[in-house]
C-alpha cells in the first residue's frame, strides 16, 4: 500500500515498559497498515498490548522503537506540541471509561475539541455558534438531540458513549481511535454504538477499535489478533488474510 | 488502651506517607505562634528588662528634674530628702547639654550626668564593660554606645574635648537610649540624646568651659515603691518635673509601640494563610481520607475513633508546631523586646496566658482547615466512602460559554476556576493577605524620619523606625513564604485534581503548553483581583495602628507591589503546573480507569 493513501502506518512498532529483569515488550515489532475508509479491529486478551498500540498511534505514548505515520506524517519523532496539533486535526479518541467532562453538558463536551482547535476564531466563517451548532448536529447523528444539555451524571452508559462519540467527530478526524468503546455499556447500548459506527464507516470514516468483544470485531472490515504485544493473526473478514502469521501457529482462519 | 495504640500507628503511618504535607503544617503554624507570642510577650518582657536593671542598677523611684540650677534648686531638690516619704537618694548632680563627636565623626546630642567616682544607694549604674568614671574619662549608656559603635578604649569628643571611653554602663533611671534626656535645657524638650557618666568636677569644668546648658536632678527612693503617684500628687504645685519608675517603664514601650500590633496583626495574617494552605491540603487528601474513614467504618470503627484518627494528625501537628513556636518566641523575645541594649536581664518565661492564646491558635488553624472534611469523611456512608470519588464540580452554563469565546490557556484556565471556586477565594486572599503586608512595608518605608545624629542627622538612625521595618520586614518574608508555599499548593492540587480531565484534553490537542498556561492562569485569575483588593485593605488596616500624620507610599510603588505579586504569582505556578502539563496522558487516563 502507498504511505500516503495509509490514514496510519507502523513500521517495527515496539514500546516496552519497566528496566532490567522486569522489563516487559508491550508491543514487540508491529508492522500495521490502516487504509483510509477501514474499520480495523484489535483483538486479543487482557495485558497484551492492545491499548498500548492505540496509544502510539494516536500520540499518547511514544515507541521506545519504530516508526508511526499519521496522514503521512511521521508522528514519533514529533514534538509534544505538533502532537497535540496532530490530534487536533487527524484523531478522534473513544475509551472505555468515556473520560467525559463531567461538569459540562452533553454539547459542551462535544464542542470542546472544537474550542481546543480555535476554531471559533482562526477558521474564517466558522464562529462559536457554528461550533455549537455542529455540536448539535452530531448529538443528533447519535441520537442525542434531546439529551444535549443533560450532564454526563444524568446519562446512562451507552448515551455517554455515544457523546464520547459525537466528541471525537467533531473536528472531521482522519482516524477515530477506540479503546474498548464497548467495554462499560449492555447489549442494547453496544448495538447503539455499533450502529452508529457502521453509519460512519459507511460514509468513509476510518477506525482502530481495540475491543474483547465479538460483534464489534464482526462489524470491522479487518481483524488483527495480538498476543504478547505481536501480531498473531491478520484478517480480512471477507475471508482473506492480509498476513501468514495467524495460520503459521494456527490461529488464523 | 488499644484505641489510642491504634489511632497513634494510624497518624504515624499517615505522617510517614505525607511528610510534605505535614512539614507544611508544621512551618505554617509554628511561624504563627511565634509571632503571635512575640507580639503578646513585647509588654511584659520590656517591663521585665525594666525591672530587672532596675534591681541591678538600684534604680530610683523618682526622679526630681528641674531646668534651673543655682543654690535655691540645689536647695529646693535637696529638701526633697528630707519628705518622710523618702528613705534614701543620690545627688542632686548636674546634667550638662553637649554634643560627642566620635572618630569617625558620627554626632550626637548627649547629656552628661556628673556623678560621685563611688555611687551612693541609690542609681548605681551598672559597668558592664570597663570601670566606673575617673577623672579625665567618661562612662557612655550601653544603648547608647552601641549605637554609635564605640567600646571601652576608644575616645569620644564632647563640647571639643577629647575623652576616653573607661566604662559602659546601664541605668534605671533614665529612659532608654535616645530619650536619656528626660527635660531638656532650662526644663524644655529635649532631643534625641546619648548618656554619658563623669566625675562631678569633670562636668562642671565641662558646663562652665563652654557655657553649656546645665539642668540639676536628684534620685529618691521611697518608702513605698509603689506610692510614687501619691508622692508626684504631693508635689504638683511644685516648679520640679518628677519621673517616676513606672513613667520610664512605660517610656521604654515607645520604641515598641509599632512592635506589637506588627507581630499581632502580622500572626493573625500569617494564621489565616496557615488556615488557607492547610485546607487546600487536607480537601486535596478528602477523597483518600473518606476512603480510610469508611475503612474504618467497615472494619468497625465508631465514630469516635475515626474521628480521633482523621483530627489528631493535625492536631498533633499543630501542637508540636504550637511548642516550637514558643520556643522560638522564648529565644527571640529578648533581642525584639529590647533593641537598644539600654536595658540588662534575661527575658521572663512566656506567661500562661500567651501560652495558651499561642496554642489555641494551633488548635484553630488545624481545626478550621480539617473539620469540614473530617465531618464530611464521617458523614458518609460506608459503602460510598469505600467507592469515594473527588467532589463532582457544578455546572455552570454561563461560565462555560463565556470561557469558549477565549484563548485556550484562558478557556482551560477559567474552567479550572470555576471547578474549584472555594479554593479561588482561598487564593485570592492568600494574594490579598501577602499584598497588605507588602503595603505595610512599603508604608514603613515610606515615613520621613528623623535620625538620632546630631540636628536629626541619619548618622545614627532612628533606630524605633529600623526596628519597625525590621520586624515588618520578618512578617512580610514570612508571610510571602506561606503564601509561595499555598500557590504551589493550590496550583499542584488543580492539577491532581484535574488531572484527568487534563488529559482529556490533552487527548483532544490540547498542547503541554496551553495545558501549563491554563493551570497557571487558574492561579492567576483569583490572584489578579486579590491583589488588587489588598491595596486597599493594606492602607485601610495600617490606617487603624498608624499616626495621624503618617505620610502614604507613592501609588506607584503600590500598584508595583500589585503587579510584582502577579507576576510572582505566574512564576511561580509555571512549575508545579509544567510538570503537571507534562505527566504522561496514557498514565493518566489509566489510573481514572482503574
Amino acid at each position: 500500500m502507498n504511505v500516503s493513501s495509509a490514514a496510519i502506518r507502523a513500521c517495527g512498532l515496539v514500546k516496552t515498559h519497566g528496566q532490567g529483569q522486569s522489563r516487559v515488550r508491550a508491543v514487540d515489532e508491529v508492522d500495521l497498515e490502516v487504509p483510509q475508509g477501514q474499520m480495523l479491529a484489535v483483538m486479543g486478551p487482557s495485558g497484551c498490548g492492545k491499548s498500548t498500540l492505540l496509544h502510539l498511534l494516536g500520540g499518547l505514548e511514544r515507541p521506545t522503537d519504530g516508526e508511526v505515520w499519521v496522514a503521512g506524517r511521521r508522528i514519533d519523532t514529533m514534538s509534544e506540541r505538533a502532537l497535540a496539533r496532530m490530534r487536533r486535526r487527524s484523531v478522534g479518541f473513544v475509551f472505555q471509561a468515556f473520560h467525559l467532562v463531567e461538569e459540562l453538558s452533553a454539547t459542551e463536551n462535544v464542542e470542546l475539541p472544537a474550542l481546543l482547535a480555535g476554531r471559533s476564531r482562526r477558521q474564517a466563517g466558522r464562529s462559536r455558534r457554528q461550533a455549537r451548532r455542529r455540536a448539535g448536529l452530531l448529538l443528533e447523528r447519535v441520537g442525542l438531540a434531546a439529551r444535549a444539555r443533560h450532564l454526563p451524571s444524568q446519562l446512562s452508559g451507552g448515551q455517554r458513549q455515544r457523546v464520547a462519540v459525537a466528541r471525537a467527530l467533531v473536528n472531521d478526524p482522519l482516524v477515530v481511535l477506540a479503546d474498548e468503546p464497548t467495554g462499560n455499556l449492555d447489549t442494547a447500548a453496544t448495538l447503539d454504538v455499533l450502529r452508529i459506527f457502521q453509519e460512519l464507516r459507511a460514509a468513509g470514516q476510518t477506525f482502530v477499535i481495540v475491543t474483547h468483544d465479538e460483534r464489534v470485531a464482526a462489524t470491522a472490515d479487518r481483524l488483527v489478533s495480538m498476543r504478547d504485544g505481536m501480531f498473531v493473526d491478520d484478517t480480512r473478514l471477507d475471508g482473506s488474510h492480509t498476513g501468514g502469521l495467524g495460520g503459521l501457529i494456527g490461529l488464523g482462519g | 488502651m488499644g484505641s489510642i495504640v491504634l489511632v497513634v500507628r494510624l497518624v504515624l503511618a499517615d505522617v510517614r506517607r505525607h511528610k510534605v504535607q505535614a512539614v507544611m503544617l508544621l512551618l505554617a503554624v509554628t511561624v504563627a505562634t511565634a509571632t503571635l507570642a512575640l507580639g503578646l510577650s513585647l509588654r511584659g518582657v520590656s517591663d521585665a528588662l525594666y525591672e530587672q536593671t532596675r534591681a541591678a542598677t538600684a534604680g530610683p523611684d523618682v526622679v526630681a528634674l528641674s531646668g534651673d540650677t543655682g543654690p535655691a534648686v540645689t536647695s529646693a531638690l535637696t529638701s526633697l530628702a528630707n519628705e518622710p516619704e523618702v528613705i534614701a537618694h543620690h545627688g542632686p548632680y548636674r546634667i550638662v547639654y553637649a554634643d560627642l563627636t566620635t572618630r569617625d565623626s558620627t554626632a550626637s546630642p548627649v547629656v552628661v550626668h556628673g556623678f560621685a567616682e563611688r555611687p551612693g544607694t541609690v542609681n548605681r549604674p551598672l559597668v558592664t564593660s570597663g570601670q566606673w568614671v575617673r577623672s579625665g574619662g567618661t562612662v557612655l549608656e550601653r544603648g547608647f554606645a552601641t549605637a554609635l559603635g564605640v567600646g571601652v578604649g576608644d575616645r569620644v569628643t564632647i563640647a571639643g574635648r577629647s575623652y576616653p571611653v573607661v566604662g559602659i554602663a546601664v541605668t534605671a533611671a533614665t529612659s532608654i537610649y535616645p530619650w536619656a534626656a528626660q527635660i531638656g535645657p532650662g526644663g524644655g524638650p529635649s532631643d534625641y540624646s546619648g548618656l554619658a557618666w563623669m566625675t562631678r568636677s569633670d562636668a562642671r569644668t565641662l558646663a562652665s568651659s563652654h557655657d553649656l546648658p546645665v539642668t540639676s536632678a536628684m534620685d529618691l527612693r521611697l518608702r513605698d515603691p509603689e506610692a510614687t503617684q501619691a508622692f508626684l500628687d504631693a508635689h504638683h504645685d511644685s516648679a520640679m518635673t518628677f519621673h517616676s519608675w513606672q513613667f520610664n517603664a512605660n517610656q521604654d514601650l515607645v520604641i515598641l509601640r509599632d512592635s506589637q500590633p506588627i507581630l499581632v496583626v502580622g500572626s493573625w495574617l500569617l494564621s489565616f494563610l496557615a488556615i488557607t494552605g492547610v485546607a487546600a491540603l487536607a480537601a486535596g487528601r478528602a477523597v483518600e481520607q473518606t476512603r480510610r474513614a469508611g475503612l474504618l467504618k467497615a472494619v468497625g470503627a465508631a465514630p469516635g475513633l475515626i474521628a480521633a484518627v482523621l483530627l489528631t494528625e493535625y492536631l498533633a501537628l499543630a501542637l508540636v508546631a504550637d511548642a516550637l513556636g514558643l520556643v522560638i518566641a522564648r529565644l527571640t523575645v529578648p533581642a525584639i523586646a529590647s533593641p537598644t541594649a539600654s536595658r540588662i536581664g534575661d527575658a521572663v518565661g512566656l506567661g500562661g496566658a500567651i501560652v495558651a492564646a499561642a496554642t489555641v491558635l494551633a488548635v484553630a488553624v488545624a481545626m478550621l482547615s480539617t473539620l469540614r472534611p473530617t465531618l464530611w469523611s464521617m458523614r458518609t456512608a460506608t459503602v460510598t466512602a469505600l467507592s469515594a470519588t473527588a467532589h463532582q464540580p457544578r455546572h455552570r452554563p454561563w461560565l462555560t460559554a463565556l470561557s469558549a469565546l477565549l484563548p485556550t490557556p484562558l478557556l482551560l484556565g477559567l474552567r479550572l476556576t470555576a471547578r474549584r471556586p472555594g479554593r479561588a477565594v482561598l487564593q485570592a486572599c492568600s494574594t490579598a493577605t501577602t499584598v497588605i503586608a507588602i503595603v505595610a512595608l512599603l508604608t514603613l518605608y515610606a515615613q520621613p524620619e528623623r535620625g538620632y545624629g546630631l540636628d536629626g542627622s541619619s548618622a545614627l538612625p532612628n533606630l524605633r523606625g529600623e526596628h519597625d521595618r525590621r520586624l515588618m520586614l520578618a512578617v512580610t518574608i514570612l508571610l510571602i513564604t506561606l503564601a509561595v508555599v499555598n500557590t504551589i499548593t493550590f496550583t499542584w492540587t488543580t492539577a491532581m485534581e484535574a488531572r484527568a480531565n487534563m488529559a482529556v484534553a490533552r487527548t483532544l490537542g490540547a498542547t503541554p503548553g496551553q495545558v501549563s498556561a491554563g493551570l497557571s492562569t487558574a492561579q492567576l485569575l483569583p490572584s489578579l483581583p486579590g491583589a488588587i483588593i489588598g491595596v486597599p485593605l493594606g492602607i485601610g488596616l495600617l490606617s487603624l495602628f498608624a499616626a495621624r500624620n503618617a505620610v502614604e507610599p507613592p501609588a506607584f510603588w503600590l500598584l508595583g507591589a500589585a503587579l510584582a505579586t502577579v507576576l510572582a504569582t505566574a512564576a511561580l505556578t509555571a512549575l508545579p503546573a509544567r510538570l503537571a502539563a507534562r505527566r504522561p496522558v496514557a498514565q493518566a487516563l489509566s489510573a481514572e480507569t482503574a
